[in-house]
């Protein structure tokens, strides 16, 4: 049954103390008092957080590093407490932040079970009558008896999430702990994940895998510098987050890494990147995402257009604008151009505009560059740049592989 | 509370553990826990029979029963000071209640103390003294001294949080604690000016308890027991108030 509230955050702030000088002693504090107040900085870790998670929903939490993902997760799971407003949780929560806590490297992996069991709640006789399952699910049975520091580092993050998973919790937090352990497991961690969603657990998830976001959570909070953006529907999050509507800052801050026309002077490689007689001059060339806004981040399958600004110098009938998107690893994806597509090309003196619309970037994930090119029809290079812009392309989706490529099942 | 109580097993489990940890890798095991105290007697009682003559009754079980009294109080503070600060990934990646570490280490200390009490009574065999009716007092005596270690260690382990060099301030309180009781001497030898500060210490008490309800078979006085159970009740409300006050922070802290 979904539409009990079970996690209610309103008005909650989190505000650290940064000491300028970390005072740990009695002597320090006494000393300190005469030579006036401790100074120190206050950082402002969540402002002004407000969602309710109801029973039975998946929540992702995304957002840059450092946004406070960890430290709202940390709130909720009752380790840090609110410096202002309220949380309330209906409910017994299980926090998975860190696998293996309080694991004791020089007793038996038994032991150790039947402690860290303990820590995360389970009574004895819980843990007895789990051990069978636990043992099989970590498939350490020959090692039960061996000391747990003997065990190799994969090993005990095994048997610890094993261990973790029988805690049949109601509210289940998460801050990346699926990314561990070897392909199996890994798949046998999605499983019991996706058994929790069947059952209707409540479950937040904290994580950069926008991916795994996608997949698991109907609903995403979305934090920026410890503000909350935006609370709803994961796939609306995710566009906001990849492509951050409506927010000036983000913008300011993506300037710097924005291409620049120069190339990179300080490259060691010293590979040619531009050349052309300067017939026409390239001045810009920017990505618009399917907001209207300039980006360098995309979704994976989402539309993308480029808009290329040049100026020509000396008036041409033969002008070609020319595109080529390279992987990360340089590898030629696609290349296209205006003669190729037979289009007709502005090249009147001035300043001119030509954008190419690409419908659906249908790579899967990555780094690509983009080289933009004018030139003659017999290939005599205006301006050439030689893979000047980056952008980069976030998976949506789980098929393997670098393309997307439509197809369906029938039987 | 009703949390804690939920919890008590977790507590049980982690004294268990550390207790068990703390002899895993040797071959006599707790014994070489019981040979400080054993060495520390058979030193103090060369030096205090023979040379400063001492006139005490059975003073070999006098004094043992001393040092392992104190010995509790001691090692179960120590212990606890550092239960917070000795766990961060505990008290920073996992929620329960934080008392629970410091009962724990409090727990790992008394089951120490019982085994060294074990020995005792092996002693008292050797030396032929029967005990009385009047070791009925004996756990109830006990269990008010565990009640002030249980004070003592919240309010220490949770400024030791806070302010780290609590913990070499308490080895120097230990330090003169040990002296101002009557472990080592009998109250007789006091000079009568200084008595009040002996009686001041609360273990000077304790100590005299359960050495006249195990050896001598003399009872407590009642009004003495009142005093030390006001004591311990009183420590212990007011560590666990400091340790509920600073223990919102704990996870920033460390």
């Amino acid at each position: 049954m979904t539409g009990k509230d079970v996690i209610v955050v309103k008005d909650l702030w989190k505000s650290f103390r940064l000491p300028h000088e970390k005072k740990n002693t009695l002597f320090e504090h006494l000393t300190g008092s005469f030579y006036g107040k401790q100074k120190y900085e206050e950082f402002i870790a969540l402002k002004n957080i407000n969602f309710t998670v109801k029973k039975g929903e998946a929540v992702g939490i995304i957002g840059e590093n450092g946004s406070g993902k960890s430290t709202l997760l940390k709130i909720i799971a009752n380790i840090l407490r609110p410096s202002r407003g309220s949380i309330k949780i209906y409910g017994k929560i299980t926090p998975f932040l860190e696998l293996g806590v309080g694991f004791q490297p020089d007793l038996t992996a038994k032991e150790n079970i039947y402690i860290y069991g303990a820590i995360m709640g389970l009574s004895d006789k819980e843990i007895d009558n789990k051990f069978g399952e636990i043992l099989e699910f970590s498939g350490l049975k020959q090692f039960q008896d061996a000391k747990l520091k003997n065990l190799s580092s994969g090993m005990q993050v095994r048997l610890a999430f094993a261990t973790a998973v029988q805690t049949d919790p109601q509210i289940l937090l998460m801050d990346e702990v699926l990314a561990v352990g070897d392909m199996g497991f890994q798949q046998k961690c999605l499983n019991v994940f996706q058994q929790y969603l069947k059952e209707r657990k409540t479950i937040v998830f904290v994580s950069h895998d926008l991916n795994s976001v996608r997949r698991f959570c109907s609903k995403a909070l979305l934090l920026r510098r410890g503000e909350q953006v935006a609370f709803g529907d994961t796939n609306e999050i995710i566009d906001k987050y990849v492509y951050g509507t409506g927010d000036k800052e983000r913008h300011a801050g993506n300037l710097e890494s924005e291409p620049k026309i120069e190339g990179q002077k300080g490259d060691v490689q010293r590979k040619k990147t531009r050349w052309g007689d300067k017939k026409v001059e390239i001045i810009n060339v920017k990505f618009i995402d399917k907001f209207n806004k300039e980006n360098t981040i995309f979704n994976s399958g989402d539309p993308m257009t480029v808009q290329i600004n040049y100026n020509v110098n000396v008036p041409l009938d033969n002008l070609v604008i020319g595109i080529a998107i390279y992987s990360d690893s340089d590898v030629m994806c696609y290349g296209t151009n205006t003669d190729i597509q037979e289009f007709a090309t502005n090249g009147a003196i001035g300043n001119n505009e030509i954008k190419l619309h690409i419908h659906n970037l249908i790579m899967t994930e990555g780094k690509f560059h983009l080289t933009v090119a004018a030139h003659s029809k017999e290939h005599t290079p205006y301006d050439w740049l030689d893979k000047q812009f980056t952008f980069n392309v976030i998976r949506n989706g789980n098929n393997a592989g670098l393309f997307e490529i439509p197809c369906g099942w029938k039987q | 509370m009703k949390e804690l109580w939920n919890y008590r097993h977790l507590a049980f489990k982690l004294a268990m553990s550390e207790f068990r940890l703390r002899y895993k890798n040797s071959i006599l095991g707790f014994f070489w826990s019981l040979l400080e105290p054993l060495l520390m007697l058979l030193v103090l009682y060369v030096v205090f029979t023979n040379l400063m003559r001492v006139n005490v009754k059975h003073y070999q079980l006098f004094l043992l029963m001393g040092i392992i009294s104190w010995n509790m109080l001691s090692r179960g503070t120590s212990m606890s000071l550092n239960s917070i600060l000795g766990k961060p990934s505990l008290v920073k990646k996992v929620y329960f209640p934080r008392e629970v570490l410091v009962i724990s280490s409090c727990a790992t200390a008394l089951l120490m103390t019982l085994l060294e009490f074990i020995v005792f009574g092996i002693f008292m065999l050797i030396f032929n003294v029967k005990p009385a009716i009047t070791i009925m007092y004996f756990p109830l005596v006990l269990f008010i001294e565990f009640l002030l270690i249980l004070g003592l260690a919240f309010g220490l382990a949770a400024l030791n949080v806070y302010y780290r060099d609590i913990q070499y301030i308490w080895a120097v309180i230990l330090q003169a604690g040990f002296f101002a009781a009557p472990i080592i001497y009998p109250m007789s030898i006091v000079p009568e000016k200084y008595v009040w500060i002996i009686m001041l210490n609360p273990m000077t008490r304790i100590i005299d308890m359960l050495r006249g309800s195990v050896i001598y078979s003399t009872s407590p006085l009642f009004w003495d027991g009142i005093f030390i159970l006001a004591i311990a009740l009183v420590v212990l409300s007011v560590g666990y108030l400091i340790f509920r006050r600073l223990e919102p922070g704990f996870a920033e802290e460390m």
